[in-house]
């Protein structure tokens, strides 16, 4: 029987899973939308990843989570590693690229940077209030052009003369976008135009002030529009890596980081058939109002998290 | 007679000379809780959408302090040194309170740029409470030296923290931000839960707040502002990183923690602006990976 490990990334648009061997060589892998639910996520992943799993061979010994909601997911699977996914992005992408110095990545929701010099991670930004130049800005232009998110790359790469389109904010650039559109401007030239302003936009947002170095990774699901990749090339005359498995290094990452723990705990896939219940508690014992998030499982608290003081420790 | 003294803005700053000033007169004196929910939504409540949330606690304070005092203490301070400023707010705070609430305001005025200084200001609200200028000036005087006494005591404390080997986060910011339980508070507790040790811009010796800054800035003039950059300058060597505290939208901030971003080189920064959308699970993401660099960096092990 071999060791391996699970780890799971629960972004805000999509959840990504995978499990590894101790070589983080990769024996299955998910990646479904989150929907709003991650715990229903989380179950269908898990569904996807036991079909590929072989558990005559292998056992699970530790669990690993990490994106927006690790500490939910994390709860939930009894999980003895739960890390921000800054450092499991970092870790997953020096695992298969060890030279990597910049690492671009843009999600649904954030986008970030991060510098490694010599495997350590060195610095990093990641956008603050905005979320403009992100996935659901591209797929809502998608959505305005009438054409599919997935075909948006494919076009770009058809545009001669991309459109010039204001990048410093998403109201801006839809606006203008509405405004070529307007003045006849061919399509193709407007969303390669799109992807242009969303590589200018991060550059001067997320990317400001860093020294972007090559070997250059691009992740996170936006990767996945050549046409993106293409303006990050144009706009850094660098070559710009990308990973067949880009949308996947979070959770690599954080399943390595799993590997490191002490202890194990042995991961069983009937947890898909229990029954998980979140309710948010308002605490009432001081003027704060915390809000407590409990986590049920066969309606038996198992977690809770959000109070700012031990008077609201359930 | 009770004074009110809201536990906002300049409270962080000056709060030792204020209490000790009127203790000394055998004034009493009532001081506003930590802020809370209530107080900040009330704040938010009272005040314009441009008001920054340190301006916007800070009239949540106030209000607290409606009908449990006579007079609220609320400073109007335009200059502090000769050709310097302080952001408008400090100069319009009077008038925004007036403005806000029906509430009797304790008039403390000082601009030096204008030749009104400290003592001119202490002297004259002792007037305005019927206390006389002898009396109010050896009030003065013997808070000025408590003052003293609390500053050197934090100074020892905080050069015993720098000694240490553990790893070291320099929380640059205004007093009011870094100590606000809503602001930086929540930063400084996680950063302990981290076994990380905060240290923190306001304590810094007078000799370094005065010059230091021109290593960094030659030419700003917000006072506050100033003593943030020189303690960045004077904590540089010794810190492994800097986080900086904003809150939104703090117009002097934003101009000089883009300076330190831009002129220092060699520390991991980060800028943390909090809003009063109090988000806690962006903001540990945030510090959790600052803190797993710093570590990374120093040669700790991560995984430990």
């Amino acid at each position: 029987m071999n060791k391996c490990y699970l780890g799971i990334d629960i972004g805000s648009i999509s959840t990504k899973g995978v499990i590894i061997d101790e070589d983080n060589k990769i024996l299955a892998s998910g990646y479904i939308w989150t929907k709003g639910n991650p715990i229903k996520a989380v179950k269908d992943l898990l569904k996807i990843l036991r079909e590929q799993f072989n558990d005559e061979d292998y056992k699970i010994v530790n669990v690993g989570t990490t994106g927006s909601a690790r500490k939910l997911i994390g709860a939930m699977l009894s999980a003895s590693t739960v890390k921000n996914e800054i450092t499991a992005h970092a870790i997953g992408t020096i695992s298969k690229y060890p030279n990597v110095k910049t690492i671009l990545e843009i999600g649904g929701q954030d986008s970030k940077i991060i510098i490694v010099e010599d495997k350590i991670v060195t610095d990093y930004a990641m956008n603050t209030l905005c979320a403009a130049g992100t996935g659901s800005f591209l797929s809502s232009q998608a959505k305005r052009l009438d054409v599919d998110v997935e075909d948006f790359g494919k076009i770009a790469l058809t545009s001669k003369n991309p459109t010039k389109i204001a990048a410093r904010c998403t109201v801006f650039a839809e606006s203008d976008l509405v405004h070529k559109a307007g003045s006849g401007y061919k399509k193709e030239d407007i969303i390669a135009g799109l992807c242009r302003s969303i590589v200018l936009n991060y550059l001067n947002n997320v990317g400001k002030g860093k020294k972007i170095k090559s070997p250059i990774v691009f992740q996170g699901g936006v990767s996945k529009n050549i046409g993106v990749v293409k303006a990050f090339e144009d706009v850094l005359n660098e070559k710009i890596i990308v990973d067949e498995n880009s949308h996947l290094m979070g959770a690599l990452g954080v399943a390595i980081l799993s590997k490191q723990e002490k202890e194990e705990h042995i991961f069983d896939f009937n947890i898909i058939d229990l029954e998980f219940e979140t309710k948010a508690i308002e605490c009432q014992k001081c003027p704060n109002h915390c809000e407590i998030i409990t986590i049920k499982k066969d309606n038996k608290i198992i977690d809770s998290w959000g109070n700012r003081c031990e008077r609201g420790t359930i | 007679m009770t004074i009110g003294i809201p536990k906002a803005l300049l409270y962080y700053k000056y709060h030792i000379l204020w209490e000790n000033f009127f203790s000394y007169l055998n004034i009493n004196t009532v001081t506003s809780p930590s802020t809370n929910k209530e107080i900040l939504d009330v704040g938010i409540k009272n005040s314009i959408d441009e008001a920054c949330l340190s301006l916007k606690i800070y009239l949540g304070h106030i209000k607290y302090l409606c009908g449990k005092c006579d007079y609220v203490l609320i400073p109007r301070i335009v200059s502090l040194n000769k050709n310097e400023k302080l952001c408008t707010n400090f100069s319009a705070l009077y008038d925004i309170v007036k403005n806000t609430y029906k509430v009797k305001i304790l008039n403390y005025n000082i601009d030096v740029d204008k030749n009104y200084d400290e003592l001119y200001a202490f002297v004259s609200m002792a007037r305005e409470l019927g206390i006389s200028r002898y009396k109010a000036v050896k009030a003065y005087i013997y808070a000025k030296e408590k003052e003293k006494e609390d500053e050197t005591a934090k100074i020892i404390k905080q050069e015993s923290l720098i000694k240490t080997n553990k790893l070291k986060i320099l929380i640059a910011g205004h007093d009011y931000n870094i100590y606000d339980e809503f602001v930086g508070k929540p930063i400084i507790d996680y950063l302990k839960k981290m076994d990380v040790v905060p240290i923190t811009s306001n304590i810094c010796k007078k000799i370094y707040t005065d010059f230091d800054y021109k290593m960094i800035s030659k030419d700003l003039y917000w006072t506050y502002n100033k003593e943030i950059l020189s303690s960045i300058n004077h904590y540089l060597k010794e810190v492994d990183g800097i986080i900086l505290i904003s809150t939104f939208p703090c117009g002097p901030d934003s101009l000089s923690n883009e300076i330190v971003v831009r002129k220092i080189k060699n520390k991991p920064i980060i800028t943390i602006i909090i809003d009063e959308l109090n988000n806690s699970s962006g903001l540990i993401t945030r510090l959790e990976s600052f803190v797993d660099i710093l570590k990374e960096r120093k040669g700790m092990n991560l995984y430990e």
